[in-house]
């Protein structure tokens, strides 16, 4: 049975299609077969992250309408041959999707794929709704700061309300909370919410903490996901992550702000 | 011992009373002609009670006893909120005084007013059953128990909004929205475990957060004292 997990928060810019991504590779990485669908109809991004964008000749809508297969639109990874991508279409709406036409082509992927990410538009409009719709468990990205938590306290209410499971009364979704973009130096210093709080104020368990790093942003304009990054913090998070998704218990990192060395302080750095 | 051939019991009966606006037995009579001819089967053997109440001064009490007699009326006696040196002249012309329940109009308001405040009160003792949410109240989700109390099993969150017609239970976090007694309950009460709610409301009375500073972030329960607001330690 194909897992379908959609990655969401309510709130852009968090670090959605940054995880989607992410997520993908890792889990195509451990030799599972991926799919990474873009909901964001309209506004297509997941195909730059991943560097694929000059690779698109069909979208996800062509596919609703009939005018191309799954097969022609879907992308394969050139890193990770076991990954493919759906992207979303630049120039149509979000409209275009409808509950019957996703739920078709999710059914026709879990034959092949082991794994379904979805990459939901921020809001709580049809779209967002559309990506959590079909799914069986949603990771819940978000940052730490009151405006975040509070959206994805948002989204949370709709995957319990609002999900096909919800609706048919069925096993509700796995949630899980990826809190990213996090600085445990600026915890210290009481300028973000700390990792207690945003799962205090939540109570869904906790799946990963990503540090806030120069290496996300790098990842993105180059289209290499920062997984792939073994040497940064926010790229071992990730994989920490992946592990935790696979059922691992793995202990939690980049917790604790960095103590400067007595050389550091001395000479600066 | 053998049981008493007889027994006194007080019991109530619907008793007519004719009210008297004038002394001049003439006027009655005409009047009392016409009310009968109305429906004479009806007044007859009708036990009846004169009321002088609106009277000025006394009136030939003798002499109204037969003109109600005259009519066919059983006459029983006299009543009304008169004097006590009346009633002792009426009883001892060998008629009988009744005493009604309700005495003067003053008194019939508070007796309203009274009962109006009994009412209130078994509304407020009616037993409420509850409604459970088990789980969080997620940001822009709303639950209203009509006509229950509501038992939170989890956290309200920030955003969120519970209302009850009887008292709200939290076990957890309270950050959203409480409105307890929302059908008018001044009785009603708000408990949680941890204070740190946008707006709390009984019976219409609300604060917002700057107003619960003093048991904020702590276990506590809102209640009602002679219409204000009140938070008090829970544990």
């Amino acid at each position: 049975m194909a897992r379908i997990i959609v990655v969401t928060s309510g709130k852009g810019g968090v670090g959605k299609t940054t995880s989607s991504a992410a997520i993908g590779i890792g889990l195509a990485l451990k030799g599972h077969k991926v799919v990474l669908i873009d909901f964001d109809i309209g506004l297509r991004n997941l195909d730059l992250i991943m560097g694929c964008e000059r690779r698109v000749v069909y979208d996800f809508v062509n596919v609703i309408n009939g005018e191309a297969t799954l097969n022609q639109a879907l992308i394969k990874d050139k890193r990770v041959s076991s990954l493919s991508i759906l992207p979303a279409s630049q120039t149509r709406d979000k409209d275009a999707l409808t509950k019957e036409n996703v739920g078709k082509i999710l059914e026709e992927l879990a034959k092949t794929f082991d794994y379904i990410i979805c990459d939901s538009p921020a809001g709580i409009e049809a779209g967002a709704m559309m990506a959590l719709y079909y799914a069986d468990e949603a990771i819940v990205t978000t940052n730490p700061e009151v405006s975040s938590v509070r959206d994805s306290d948002r989204i949370l209410g709709m995957l319990a309300s609002r999900s096909r499971r919800a609706e048919l009364g069925l096993e509700p979704i796995k949630e899980h909370l990826l809190l990213t973009r996090y600085s445990p130096k600026r915890v210290e210093e009481g300028e973000m919410l700390s990792v207690e709080d945003v799962v205090d104020i939540l109570s869904i368990p906790l799946l990963g903490v990503i540090p806030e790093s120069q290496a996300v942003l790098k990842a993105s304009n180059s289209g290499e996901p920062v997984i792939l990054d073994i040497e940064s913090d926010a790229g071992k998070a990730y994989q920490d992550v992946i592990e935790r998704l696979l059922g691992e218990t793995v202990e939690f990192r980049f917790l604790v702000a960095e103590k400067k060395g007595i050389f550091t302080r001395m000479f600066g750095g | 011992m053998a049981a008493a051939s007889i027994e006194f019991k007080g019991s109530s009966f619907t008793l007519s009373v004719l009210h008297l606006r004038t002394s001049a037995l003439a006027d009655i009579r005409a009047d009392l002609i016409k009310k009968v001819a109305q429906a004479p089967d009806f007044f007859y053997l009708v036990p009846v009670v004169v009321s002088i109440e609106k009277l000025v001064g006394g009136i030939e009490y003798q002499a109204l006893k037969t003109l109600v007699e005259e009519f066919n009326f059983t006459f029983v006696g006299f009543t009304g909120d008169v004097a006590t040196e009346q009633r002792k002249l009426i009883r001892e012309l060998g008629f009988s005084f009744v005493n009604t329940t309700k005495v003067s109009t003053a008194t019939k308001t508070a007796i309203a007013q009274e009962s109006v405040t009994e009412i209130a009160t078994s509304a407020e003792c009616r037993l409420y059953t509850d409604k459970v949410h088990r789980g969080q109240v997620r940001s822009g989700q709303q639950l209203y128990a009509k006509d229950q109390n509501l038992v939170v099993i989890g956290s309200v969150s920030a955003g969120a909004e519970v209302i009850a017609d009887g008292n709200i239970h939290v076990y957890g976090s309270l950050r959203g929205r409480a409105i307890a007694g929302a059908k008018g309950h001044h009785k009603a009460q708000i408990y949680c475990q941890n204070l740190e709610a946008e707006l709390v409301s009984i019976n219409g009375n609300y604060w917002l957060s700057e107003s619960m500073q003093q048991h904020w972030g702590s276990p506590a329960f809102i209640h009602l004292t002679d219409s204000e607001l009140t938070s008090s330690k829970l544990i």
